[in-house]
């Protein structure tokens, strides 16, 4: 029983936000001692936070009924930021919210629900929103957008999940062998799509012919996906006994340079010892893709 | 390029048509209870010939409607900001030909309807019930009320549909947040588009009924005297309670509304479809008779508004998505080595953007030139009809940073109205920044009326600062709160001309009288300034600034890498001034009050309401805009050359304060 529920880093400076039980956001900056707390009578049940990209301070925030976007400034010393400073984006239908991604250029905002099978593309500063409706898989589990603002993720509670690009808004669908898409990420140049399936202790990994510009409507990915790492558990003997690693992946994440790739490891449940470890990896996205286990991190 | 998508999109709204028309029948023959041979029926409807004759008239109409929404689309919307500009915006003799064409169309598409309906609707004049009195042996003609009754129902509605058109500003085209293929967004408004019918049908047909209840005896008298028909004693007149409670005549005028409105909104949603798609220019042309639509030359000629929005659209795709036509903007020419399509295109959105400026800043500068510390943008706002008009005037102050400059300007001007109380609507539009040489005449359109705080609410009337000062304002401090419904703005200033004696006497006199009309509240009801209204007035066409900062700054981030001949550096300092400057009069814009308050949002109407947020996206896009220059380029950016107060700011976003 952990507090945290969601956590969230700026992606250009050393800030984070962490999500609390008690439906409170604190936001931590390495630079000040002050550290705001935001609460609203509208956030409940956060599931996800994503600090907007190209932006100071404006965090959006999944919650129980709608998405707020909470505009902060970057300057201001006081620990309780009124509520007036959220933005509620709500659309009928569309709750609980889990899943948001901020497209890399800053102005748009996708937030999906599980229950929603629309994934709605917000323009956040006129509260617009458009409903890219997909009929199959219902609803939208996870979402994930490649830093090069072309394609996005879209993981359903079945055993499929799209890929849609992001000019045209048309997708492919994928379907898995079983279970559903549990977690994914990007290459920097959206080139490669590492994605593991929930049941498996293996990561997979798709490949999408390279972004000339003018390919409009078309995702261009390539056939099948190929495995390239088998996280299944083995024990290692090491100074203080042995130790059990791997099982299946919780998630993954893939730094902005593409070098490292770092994947939390859930344990089994049932085997004792084992615990959940994050997993770092070295990549080499080209010429040709590489990953090479580098180091564990547990406790 | 406009005169094939609108071709396109009247064929398809035409080849929809039998489909609606089918739906129609379908739903008019309703026979719940024998419901094969209400299916049978209904198909075997289809075919005959009449449904064909129907439907080609139906297409006729449809093709008018067409025409009409083509002659009417804006891509600005004009926004009529106190209530008598609404009044004239009604009474515009355009508008009153769009809406009597409208209500006739709207009649022949009910008669078209009552022919498919069949039954009790399809003749205007019947034979009556015989009567039972011996000595009416002959059976005469009487008037069908019913048929009457659906071909009014049907102008009404035709009527209603223009009127909700003009004000909704549904001729407003909104280019869409995300781009999508046709179908698709055809598709994704069809459900709402099917909703909005039958609920907007309801409402009208509702007030029809009622206005008939009132004034139905006076087409029914005329059309019987005209045409020798008698009213049938036998059966009940339909302006009465009981007449009007018929159940199945409710349903088919709904019906009939349902189908007219379906039809002329799928014309007009395929119209705002097709005209809004992005249409991809070339930058380079490579055959000579292209070179006039490329995209620098475009932009930099004065084409037509939707033309401009469209090439500034697809600079701001071309510039996220298109290495292989970024390329081409940074490219040199041959053989001089001059980067001609860069800059063209850096100048005009440069120049884009540093009018908008000017016109903030003068908006700035007449807010805090009438003295009062809560005042909303008003009186020297140009209307949004002629944006041009302040462009030319706001261009001759050459500096960006012309506060001190538009000071002194405003506080010299003098403009002593002369003009009897009444503002003479679409008076010639004259830019308040004209010389301040006195002049008689006032040449304000009506929209520039002067507004005062919102008539709802008294306790803000009170404090309502006036919109423009005179000299014996100035000594009357707070006694005069009403707005005055005259324009004029006398403030004399250092050079101003001496007041002669006649001068003097006839301020006084105009005093008297803007002081005896400000206490009508009718006159007031009507001048009233909604301030939300002339705030979105003056941001109308801010989505072409928003995608020339999103191309620029797409551009200029990518140049960090993509540039192989430096041609953006040199116009890096004039780019980071022009957004700094512009980033600081849009802040300052927002302290003003109403500007920072969003208006209330009606999510799932088909009526798009985008334009009045535009403000808020502009801002998001300028930061995001800003900070997309400052997280590519980091902390080269201090080796450009700009005044230390902007190097001041820039630092601020490098550092991610702003």
């Amino acid at each position: 029983g952990c507090t945290i529920r969601a956590f969230a880093w700026h992606p250009h400076t050393n800030k984070f936000a962490v999500a609390l039980l008690d439906d409170s956001i604190r936001v931590y900056n390495s630079n000040s001692a002050t550290v705001p707390s935001l609460k609203h009578r509208l956030q409940r049940n956060v599931a996800a936070m994503a600090w907007k990209p190209l932006c100071a301070s404006i965090l959006a925030v999944a919650c129980q009924s709608c998405v707020l976007v909470w505009h902060l400034d970057p300057t201001s010393l006081s620990t309780r930021p009124s509520s007036g400073c959220a933005q509620v984006l709500s659309h009928p239908g569309h709750s609980p919210v889990t899943s948001l991604a901020w497209a890399p250029s800053g102005e748009r905002l996708l937030s999906a629900s599980p229950v929603d099978t629309a994934m709605l593309v917000w323009d956040v500063s006129t509260e617009n929103c458009v409903q890219l409706q997909w009929f199959g898989g219902g609803g939208v589990t996870f979402l994930a957008w490649s830093p090069d603002g072309s394609k996005v993720l879209a993981a359903t509670p079945c055993s499929v999940f799209r890929v849609w690009e992001a000019q045209m808004w048309t997708c492919e669908r994928w379907p898995t062998l079983r279970g559903r898409c549990q977690t994914g990420c990007w290459s920097p140049d959206g080139s490669r799509l590492l994605f593991t399936v929930l049941g498996e202790s293996v990561i997979y990994s798709l490949s999408f012919s390279e972004y000339r510009g003018e390919m409009q409507g078309q995702v261009g990915g390539s056939k099948t996906a190929s495995i390239v790492a088998d996280l299944s558990e083995t024990t290692f003997e090491t100074l203080h006994g042995e130790e059990r690693i791997g099982g299946e992946v919780h998630s993954m994440v893939w730094d902005p340079t593409g070098e490292r790739l770092a994947v939390i490891l859930r344990g089994h449940p049932d085997s004792p010892g084992s615990q959940t470890v994050v997993a770092v990896f070295r990549t080499w996205n080209s010429p040709v893709f590489e990953l090479l286990p580098w180091s564990v991190l547990g406790g | 390029v406009q005169g094939w998508r609108v071709a396109a999109a009247v064929a398809w709204s035409v080849l929809l048509l039998p489909v609606c028309t089918a739906g129609y029948i379908v739903l008019s023959g309703l026979d719940p209870f024998h419901p094969v041979r209400w299916i049978s029926s209904s198909f075997n409807d289809l075919y005959t010939s009449y449904v064909i004759f129907c439907v080609l008239f139906m297409s006729m109409v449809t093709i008018i409607i067409s025409i009409f929404n083509v002659e009417f689309y804006a891509v600005v919307p004009s926004i009529p900001c106190s209530r008598l500009a609404l009044i004239g915006k009604i009474v515009h003799p355009q508008q009153v030909i769009h809406s009597v064409v409208h209500a006739v169309l709207g009649m022949l598409v009910a008669w078209c309807a009552t022919v498919m309906t069949k039954g009790k609707f399809q003749f205007l004049a019947v034979s009556c019930t015989p009567s039972e009195s011996p000595d009416d042996a002959a059976p005469q003609t009487c008037l069908n009320e019913y048929h009457l009754f659906f071909l009014l129902s049907g102008a009404f509605l035709g009527y209603s549909y223009s009127l909700f058109y003009l004000i909704n500003n549904m001729n407003y085209l909104p280019f869409p947040i995300i781009q999508q293929y046709k179908y698709l967004r055809f598709r994704r408004s069809l459900p709402l588009l099917i909703k909005h019918s039958c609920v907007e049908s309801l409402y009208f047909v509702r007030n029809f009924c009622v206005a008939y209840y009132f004034f139905g005896y006076i087409p029914k008298v005329w059309i019987s005297t005209t045409m020798d028909l008698h009213i049938d004693s036998k059966l009940h007149p339909l302006d009465t309670l009981t007449g009007l409670l018929d159940l199945s005549l409710f349903y088919h005028t709904w019906l009939c509304g349902v189908f007219l409105l379906m039809t002329w909104y799928i014309a007009w949603l395929l119209f705002k479809i097709f005209a809004t798609e992005t249409h991809h220019f070339p930058v380079q042309p490579t055959f000579a008779e292209e070179t006039d639509q490329c995209l620098p030359k475009i932009l930099s000629s004065n084409p037509p508004l939707i033309i401009k929005f469209l090439a500034l659209q697809d600079l701001m795709l071309l510039s996220q998505y298109s290495p292989v036509r970024r390329q081409e903007v940074f490219s040199l020419s041959q053989p001089g080595g001059h980067p001609h399509n860069w800059t063209a295109i850096s100048r005009e959105c440069l120049s884009l953007l540093s009018d908008l400026t000017q016109r903030l800043i003068a908006q700035q500068e007449a807010a805090a030139a009438n003295g009062r510390a809560k005042q909303p943008v008003g009186e020297m706002k140009v209307p949004p009809q002629a944006p041009g008009a302040v462009g030319t005037e706001d261009k001759s102050f050459q500096s960006q940073r012309s506060n001190v400059v538009l000071r002194t300007s405003m506080s010299s001007l003098v403009k002593p109205s002369l003009v009897p109380v009444k503002t003479s609507p679409g008076a010639d539009v004259r830019s308040p920044f004209s010389s301040p040489a006195v002049n008689g005449k006032t040449g304000v359109a009506d929209a520039n009326s002067p507004w005062h705080g919102p008539a709802q609410s008294p306790h803000v009337m009170r404090r309502a600062p006036k919109l423009w000062t005179s000299v014996s304002d100035q000594q009357v401090n707070g006694s005069h709160h009403e707005p005055l419904p005259v324009f004029s703005a006398a403030k004399p200033g250092s050079e101003a001309v001496q007041p002669r004696f006649i001068y003097t006497w006839l301020q006084n006199k105009q005093e008297q009288i803007k002081n005896f009309l400000s206490k009508r509240a009718l006159i007031m009801y009507f001048f009233s300034k909604h301030p939300e209204a002339s705030i979105q007035a003056v941001f109308s066409d801010a989505q072409m600034h928003i995608w020339a900062l999103e191309g620029l700054s797409h551009l200029v981030a990518a140049s960090f890498t993509e540039d192989h001949f430096g041609v953006v550096q040199t116009t890096l300092p004039a780019i980071l001034n022009t957004l700094l400057t512009l980033q600081e009069v849009v802040d300052r814009h927002f302290k003003l009050p109403h500007v920072s308050s969003k208006p209330p949002r009606i999510s799932g109407s088909l009526v798009d309401t985008s334009y009045k947020t535009l403000r808020f996206a502009l801002r998001a896009s300028l930061k995001t805009a800003l900070y997309r220059i400052t997280t590519v380029f980091g902390q080269h950016l201090n080796a450009v050359q700009v005044s230390t107060e902007h190097k001041k700011r820039l630092q601020q976003f490098l550092e991610y304060k702003e």
